[in-house]
């Protein structure tokens, strides 16, 4: 058949040619597996839609009303569907039990098999809570996040239950939670009893979703919170170490497990009058005939004395049960009374805002796969509530703040706000996060794409929250929160009103040390590794930043002098220095013409290689300009390593080539050399990191190729990054070099046998670095940054004192990361540590602090 | 051919995953004898294949972007196999399985040099995939590519193929277009970028002035 035949049948528009049926070519689905394509995606999306709701549930209902019992492919096809919708968009809970709750008044059998079903996966869930080979995948929340969400949804179906099957469940959840938090001292807390407290407590208003006027059910409940109430010992601890912000928090930081009660109490207080205002009324839509359903088996919970060691949560559970590893503890970004009289976020202390972080974090991480749906279900969230909640979507906070001078009564809340502040949340967790970095920043990146306009502002105003906080900021977060911006601008045509941070560049930008300048510093550098157009990122900076478009690492005269050095009696113009050049086979050099003939050399194929011919190069340059060159061991290890560093120019894997080809002679030059290894390994670094002063990024990502030929060690980075040049440590402020270090210890952790010698080396350097600092600053009281006015001018002397102190708050602060970060490796060398703090550290509120992380560690 | 566990319907999840074989690789995979086998060598091998990219966009900004999945073993780039030149195209392969599977779920379709990126999954590198196939030495589909790409070589197909031989009416409308896209760029220093994101480029600095109104690419 030609395909113009083809086209004329079936020609749209020509209804009555279509004679001849849609057949495809393909084989057709059994009926089955085509009933459940038709039907199951609407289940899926069940109540995305307001309008067409109660259609939705009456046709759906209907369908598997009629079908359930017929095929098992059928069957087992729904109940996956709901336990996905249950476990992975919990928002859709409800109507999923709406339906649930219409089947079984018109299919009793039906009904039982749902709710069974899941009553099995409780039991499924709560098995696996004590499985050592528990397998994890990266969409994977956790059992007892999943117990959870599946107590949640049984709670919905309270009406069809009886109702001391469900209560029974919440009693022996919270006799688990109370026994495991009395098996610690009253001063630790216990990771798995606060989750379990906390989730269940959380559960409790499903139980009147659609029974509020249930007396027992009210009674049973107060006996429960009760019994929570008065046998569950919140206990407070509070950990420095995984604080986001280091000094004058921006917010009180709230825990969980301290409000969790309060905020259920409020919610059923007044007649439940916050539950009325929040869950949708779907009463109208209850089948006027109810069927009670009892649970097909006894629910048998873990033993205590087996579930214990897994009580920690940090046997790699899942994401969400893995948050609780340390106090889960309320992230902000959008803080009350700072648009306006009011706040664009449901408050944590409420019922309501509990609920909705909880339901977006166990979206944004059980939906991990899909960050397309994921983007668009966390800001239509409000579909699924009742209305006016939130306010409109996209509503601009100008517009926000003429709506609230004229109509008070009207919620404030944004539910852009909201989604956006808990995946900032989970961004700037800490100790660990929960995902890889790019997925949260993807996610951002999408929710903005698909409606610039609304959230863009949003975005906006996290970026100055944090930018006004640098100061403060963790050092870690200072990081993910530059990788964050990059990316974003990046996606959009790096377009940022820098002219809002002109009076801090105006201010400091002499400062070496300075949180905000440091940022906007590595903030360029990062857009400009990130485009192969630098005019994007040029023509998007205001002239006052201009400055910082220069992404050399050290100054150009450090770079002159650095050359010089090797030279005596012999100088050369510092202007033949340029980037990404050798510099050495310039001709102001005598000895140029060898050195072109080494990188002949070392174009050389493999085979073709005599190393007899390179060292005969050497020798001659040696014999010939030696006088010249004092220290002539460095010097060649210097233009060797830069004459393979200029070979492979052209992009890392060629650079990557020409240090595995170079290896054996490079390894046969240095052992020729009587010098200390580590000596020598610190001028293979410098090289490098001199050659490509244009761009550190290649350096360091070069330097790595250098270790993992062996040639350099881990330590040797390390010692290279953290040493200062002129009293300037580019190790502590520099992007690139601390992406280095981090990188090079999550090498090592990663590692069978890391090497903690090198954990140890680091907090060492780090310390002298800071006694060094406090003993230029010259004091013995605590050493805190004062908020500087940027309007005032500072003298050079007062800019060099806060200098220093912005240096000593960044050594501490790399203190404080790496402590939390490794703190596995840096655990066992606490009591070595704790012993020589005296001798090591003279400055006492340095030494207090030190004291407590080290407390706090074994707290990780 | 079917393939199997690729080809079954799901329903253990709400929505669809991203971190599978594309449409492409399965068309091809059911073509191939031996494509199911591929297809599973994919889903383990730690490669993916990234696609789309402009022709400057260097190792080091690959690295910048896909290093924030994982640890990249090795990034090979895709040249033309005449000019060895970067032709829109490259290999990752990361340390792990899983790590390649997140950039596929993660950085597909996210922007780099202003482009929308494309990955997918791919059973592994061998010798000889890194150069172009099409007959002048480039990727297949810049040959198939009829519209101006300036971060892709410009023009594929030359002048007198665009306009045809027979419709001279085309002609006249887009009359030397070489010649105008030059003047169209004069003004924007050396722009690499499509040609569409010069003009849809606005000075954010001349946007009105409010609060809290950052809007991209305005």
């Amino acid at each position: 058949m030609s395909g113009m035949k083809r086209r004329y049948d079936y020609e749209e528009e020509d209804g009555y040619r279509d004679f001849r049926p849609r057949y495809s070519k393909r084989q057709r689905l059994p009926p089955v597996v085509q009933l459940c394509k038709d039907m199951l995606p609407d289940i899926r999306t069940i109540g995305e839609s307001v309008k067409a709701f109660e259609e939705d549930i009456k046709f759906l209902s209907e369908a598997i009303i009629n079908e359930f019992g017929n095929d098992e492919y059928f069957n087992n096809a729904l109940l996956s569907t709901f336990n996905a919708l249950i476990l992975e968009q919990p928002h859709k809970q409800p109507a999923i039990a709406l339906l649930t709750i219409v089947v079984n008044s018109g299919n009793p059998a039906a009904g039982k098999s749902v709710i069974n079903y899941f009553y099995e996966k409780l039991q499924h869930l709560l098995d696996m809570t004590v499985v050592d080979d528990f397998e994890v995948t990266s969409n994977e929340t956790g059992p007892w996040n999943k117990i959870k969400l599946t107590l949640r949804f049984l709670s919905l179906l309270s009406p069809v239950i009886t109702l001391t099957e469900l209560t029974n469940v919440y009693q022996r959840l919270f006799e688990l939670a109370v026994q495991l938090n009395r098996s610690s001292d009253a001063n630790t807390r216990n990771p798995l009893s606060e989750a379990i407290y906390t989730n269940t407590l959380l559960n409790i208003p499903y139980l009147f979703f659609f029974n509020k006027e249930d007396e027992t059910l009210r009674t049973n409940v107060e006996d429960l919170i009760q019994y929570a109430e008065s046998n569950y010992e919140v206990k407070t601890v509070d950990l420095s170490l995984t604080k986001e912000y280091n000094k004058n928090l921006p917010y009180e930081p709230v825990q969980w497990v301290q409000i969790v009660l309060s905020n259920v109490k409020n919610a059923l207080a007044n007649d439940m009058e916050e539950l009325k205002n929040l869950f949708p009324d779907y009463q109208n839509l209850l089948p006027t005939s109810i069927e009670q359903q009892m649970f097909n088996d006894p629910l048998t919970i873990p033993e205590f004395e087996k579930l214990l060691p897994f009580s920690g949560l940090d046997k790699g559970l899942g994401s969400v049960d893995s948050m609780w590893k340390t106090p889960r503890t309320a992230f902000q970004v959008y803080l009350p009374n700072v648009v306006g009289d009011f706040s664009t976020v449901v408050p944590i202390t409420t019922y309501t805002g509990m609920l909705f972080d909880d339901i977006i974090v166990d979206i944004v991480e059980s939906l991990e796969f899909n960050r397309h749906e994921v983007a668009r279900q966390v800001v239509t969230l409000d579909l699924y509530f009742k209305p006016g909640i939130f306010t409109e979507p996209g509503l601009s906070i100008a517009q926000l703040l003429v709506q609230h001078n004229e109509m008070p009564e009207l919620s404030t809340y944004k539910i852009e706000d909201l989604a956006i502040e808990n995946i900032l949340g989970l961004i700037f967790k800490l100790p660990t996060v929960t995902q890889s970095f790019a997925y949260f920043y993807t996610l951002l990146v999408e929710i903005c794409q698909n409606s610039p306009k609304a959230i863009a502002p949003v975005f906006g105003r996290a970026f100055r929250l944090f930018y006004n906080n640098l100061d403060n900021m963790d050092h870690e977060l200072k990081m993910r929160y530059l990788d964050w911006f990059s990316i974003q601008m990046s996606n959009f045509n790096f377009s940022w009103k820098w002219n809002e941070w002109e009076q801090d560049s105006i201010a400091f930008s002499k400062s070496f040390y300075n949180p905000k300048i440091t940022f906007a510093k590595n903030l360029i550098r990062k857009e400009l590794r990130l485009t192969s157009n630098r005019p994007d990122v040029e023509d998007s900076l205001t002239p006052e930043f201009k400055q910082y478009l220069d992404a050399s690492y050290i100054s150009k005269d450090q770079l002159a002098s650095y050359y010089q050095s090797f030279f005596e009696g012999f100088s050369f113009d510092p202007e033949v220095i340029k980037d990404n050049d050798l510099l050495f086979k310039n001709e102001v050099f005598p000895f140029h013409e060898k050195v072109q003939l080494i990188l002949d050399y070392i174009h050389k194929q493999p085979l073709e290689k005599n190393i007899s011919e390179l060292e005969s190069l050497l020798e001659d340059i040696k014999s010939a300009h030696g006088d010249k060159i004092p220290d002539f061991n460095r010097f060649t290890v210097t233009l060797l390593i830069q004459a393979l560093v200029y070979s492979g120019n052209r992009s890392l894997s060629h650079a990557n080539k020409y240090i595995s080809d170079a290896k054996s002679d490079l390894v046969t030059i240095l052992e020729k050399m009587e010098v200390p290894p580590e000596v020598k390994e610190q001028w293979i670094i410098e090289a490098v990191i001199r050659y490509w002063n244009c761009n550190s990024q290649n350096g360091f990502l070069i330097v790595d190729s250098f270790k993992h030929s062996e040639l350099v060690t881990a330590k040797s980075i390390l010692t290279f990054s953290l040493t200062d040049l002129n009293g300037q440590n580019l190790g502590l402020v520099d992007a690139t070099s601390i992406e280095s270090t981090f990188r090079t210890l999550t090498e090592l952790a990663l590692q069978q046998a890391s090497d903690i010698s090198v954990f140890e080396f680091v907090f060492e350097r780090l310390l002298e670095i800071i006694n060094d600092t406090v003993s230029q600053l010259g004091t013995n009281e605590e050493i805190v940054a004062p908020s500087v006015d940027n309007e005032t001018m500072l003298d050079v002397d007062e800019l060099a004192r806060l200098d220093l102190i912005w240096k000593y708050e960044s050594a501490v602060g790399f203190i404080k990361s790496i402590l939390r970060k490794y703190s596995d490796e840096y655990s066992v060398l606490l009591d070595k540590f704790s012993a020589g703090l005296e001798q090591a550290v003279p400055h006492e509120p340095t030494r207090k602090q030190l004291d407590q992380w080290f407390n706090e560690i074994r707290e990780l | 051919m079917s393939l199997a566990e690729f080809d079954e319907l799901r329903w253990d999840h709400s929505c669809d995953r991203l971190d599978v074989p594309s449409n492409y690789l399965k068309r091809k995979a059911r073509k191939t004898p031996g494509g199911l086998e591929e297809l599973r060598k994919s889903m383990t091998s730690a490669t993916i294949y990234v696609g789309n990219l402009s022709f400057y966009t260097s190792e080091e900004q690959l690295y910048e972007l896909f290093s924030k999945c994982g640890s990249i073993e090795k990034i090979i780039m895709g040249l033309d196999r005449f000019k060895f030149t970067p032709c829109g195209f490259c290999f990752i392969i990361y340390q792990t399985p899983q790590e390649a599977l997140a950039a596929l779920k993660y950085l597909s379709k996210t922007k780099l040099d202003d482009r929308e990126i494309t990955i997918d999954l791919d059973p592994g590198f061998e010798e000889g995939r890194q150069f172009g196939r099409g007959k002048n030495g480039g990727q297949v589909s810049d040959e198939l590519r009829f519209e101006f790409d300036a971060s892709r070589g410009g023009f594929y197909v030359p002048l007198e193929n665009r306009i045809g031989a027979v419709n001279h009416f085309g002609a006249r409308r887009i009359r030397d277009p070489h010649k105008n896209h030059h003047h169209h760029h004069h003004g924007h220093h050396h722009h690499h970028g499509q040609p569409h994101a010069a003009a849809a480029k606005v000075n954010p600095m001349e946007v009105e002035e409010e609060l809290d109104s950052y809007i991209p690419g305005q």
